[in-house]
């Protein structure tokens, strides 16, 4: 039943895996950002602090950029007009492009967690297991986001602007910076609608506070919801008939 | 009478405010070879779209083998976009190969043997397992039609299939195109060459988004009235005769 979801997924896979610039970007250039991270916070117990944020905001980055540009691509390329005119329905196109990003996603995910732990040397409290699902949820929301983005965006200058528009106010807002309690009303206000704040806020209590994911019940439900909710959005946008 | 491929009903689309099929009705007999004749924009690819699903009619009704177009149906249609759209990275075969499997041959053995076959037929085996980024403009268009056909489908839309092609392999694709109708197959050809049309069984001009005449290629240039019209004199015939023709059927 979901044959041509696998199908879609080994495709996007594939094409990646091919393209060996690509591959080694995507494993290269987040060890590069979070070493300069490490680097430029020469204390221990502030870059202990700062990391987890750090790692929420990175992967959703990182996930958002991929999946978006990739996946308007396949729109650009006309291949998408003929995925939409074969027998794939849409559950299988955004299922199997989750699927397939999610892989890559994960990958970075986990470079960046265990580059951080074993090389700058970061100590966290909480379950690693825990700590690498709760990353791999905003890992899947980073991928949403970016399918349901691309969605919309018509070229990739559209999409290339999108990327500041997106990611940078949450940057700001949601808690990497400052905590969100020390930001103006209006700022709080608008950061309970932006899903990296429930990233951050869940990815602190596993590591700084050692909670588990029981206690983060909230950030975890407003993440699914999030990426369940742009996954159907960016679905709608995939109907057939209003395709070009 | 033979049943109907293809049956647009008064069909009338708009892209924003720009009306660009207007008001067509149109049959397409099963097992025959049929030219959508026009220049640019005049509609072709448009028509190709709706007659595939890919964009509903503002007006009127289309049926494909006696259903609307949908995701359910898709299996019966084969597609070749007017540009190459394949995956650059992907080499040829994994290109017919992910197709094949979308379109429902899901058995791996099978499959294999049926994306050899097509591969051999559009003699691409030397160049089976490179990438499609590192092929020319008439090998991509081969893939791309290899890509459209490898699952068989009783009705294939080809846009503009050859474009580009050198006149060997022009040659090459009519005869693979004349064995796919003896076979039964249905195949809309969209073309702005005379050349493509002559080897039409039924052609219909498109010009603006209406159908200014249809028939068949000899029909056609008997309308001009003189004894040897081309089939371009035909087509500049109709545009010149725009309104008055319309009934030639
Ligand atoms: N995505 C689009 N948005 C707006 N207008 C469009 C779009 N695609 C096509 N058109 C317009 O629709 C008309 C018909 O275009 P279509 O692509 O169907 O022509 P065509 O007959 O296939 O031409 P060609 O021989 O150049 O391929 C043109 O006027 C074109 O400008
Ligand atoms: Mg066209």
């Amino acid at each position: 039943m979901f044959s041509n979801m696998f199908t879609i997924a080994q495709r996007t896979i594939t094409q990646i895996l091919r393209d060996p610039r690509t591959l080694v970007l995507i494993i290269i250039v987040p060890l590069v950002i979070a070493s300069l991270f490490g680097v430029s916070i020469p204390d221990k117990m502030i870059l202990n602090m700062t990391l987890p944020a750090m790692l929420a905001t990175l992967i959703l980055f990182f996930g958002f950029l991929l999946s978006g540009i990739a996946f308007l691509r396949e729109r650009s390329l006309g291949t998408r007009e003929r995925l939409m005119a074969s027998p794939v329905s849409r559950i299988d196109i955004l299922g199997g492009y989750l699927l397939g990003f999610l892989l890559f996603a994960i990958l970075q995910t986990l470079i960046l967690f265990f580059y951080s732990v074993y090389v700058l040397k970061v100590d966290f409290r909480g379950e690693l297991w825990q700590i690498i699902l709760f990353q791999i949820l905003i890992g899947i929301l980073a991928v949403s986001l970016g399918i349901f983005i691309s969605a919309f965006a018509r070229n990739e200058f559209q999409m290339v602007q999108f990327i500041p528009l997106i990611i940078v106010p949450q940057v700001f807002v949601c808690g990497l910076i400052f905590p969100v309690s020390q930001l103006p009303d209006y700022l709080q206000w608008l950061a309970k609608f932006l899903p990296l704040t429930y990233g951050i806020d869940g990815i602190r209590a596993l590591m700084l506070e050692g909670k588990g994911l029981g206690d983060i019940g909230k950030e975890i439900s407003v993440l699914v919801a999030y990426a369940g909710g742009l996954l159907i959005l960016a679905g709608i946008s995939l109907r057939r008939g209003h395709s070009a | 009478m033979k049943e109907s491929a293809i049956k647009i009903e008064n069909v009338e689309f708009n892209y924003g405010h720009l009306k660009v099929i207007d008001h067509v009705s149109l049959e397409i007999p099963k097992g025959i070879s049929f030219g959508l004749l026009g220049s640019n924009g005049a509609g072709k690819t448009t028509s190709i779209r709706l007659m595939l699903g890919l964009l509903k009619p503002n007006k009127g009704n289309i049926f494909c083998l006696g259903r609307e177009p949908s995701p359910a149906n898709a299996v019966n249609t084969g597609y070749m976009p007017q540009l190459p759209s394949l995956y650059n990275e992907l080499t040829v075969r994994q290109n017919i190969d992910f197709f094949a499997h979308i379109y429902g041959l899901k058995n791996a053995q099978q499959r294999r043997k049926r994306v050899d076959e097509i591969i051999q037929l559009v003699e691409l085996m030397p160049k089976r397992d490179v990438s499609v980024v590192q092929l020319s403009g008439g090998m991509k268009q081969r893939v791309s039609l290899a890509c459209a056909i490898v699952h068989q489908p009783p009705l294939l839309f080809l846009d503009e299939p050859t474009v580009g092609l050198d006149p060997e392999l022009r040659v090459h694709f009519w005869e693979y195109f004349e064995n796919l109708t003896a076979a039964g197959t249905t195949l809309v050809i969209s073309s702005h060459t005379m050349d493509d049309a002559a080897h039409c069984r039924q052609l219909a001009f498109m010009r603006e988004g209406k159908i200014i005449a249809q028939g068949t290629p000899a029909e056609l240039r008997a309308a001009v009235g003189k004894p040897d019209a081309s089939l371009e004199d035909a087509f500049l015939f109709f545009i010149r005769h725009g309104e008055v023709k319309s009934n030639v059927q």
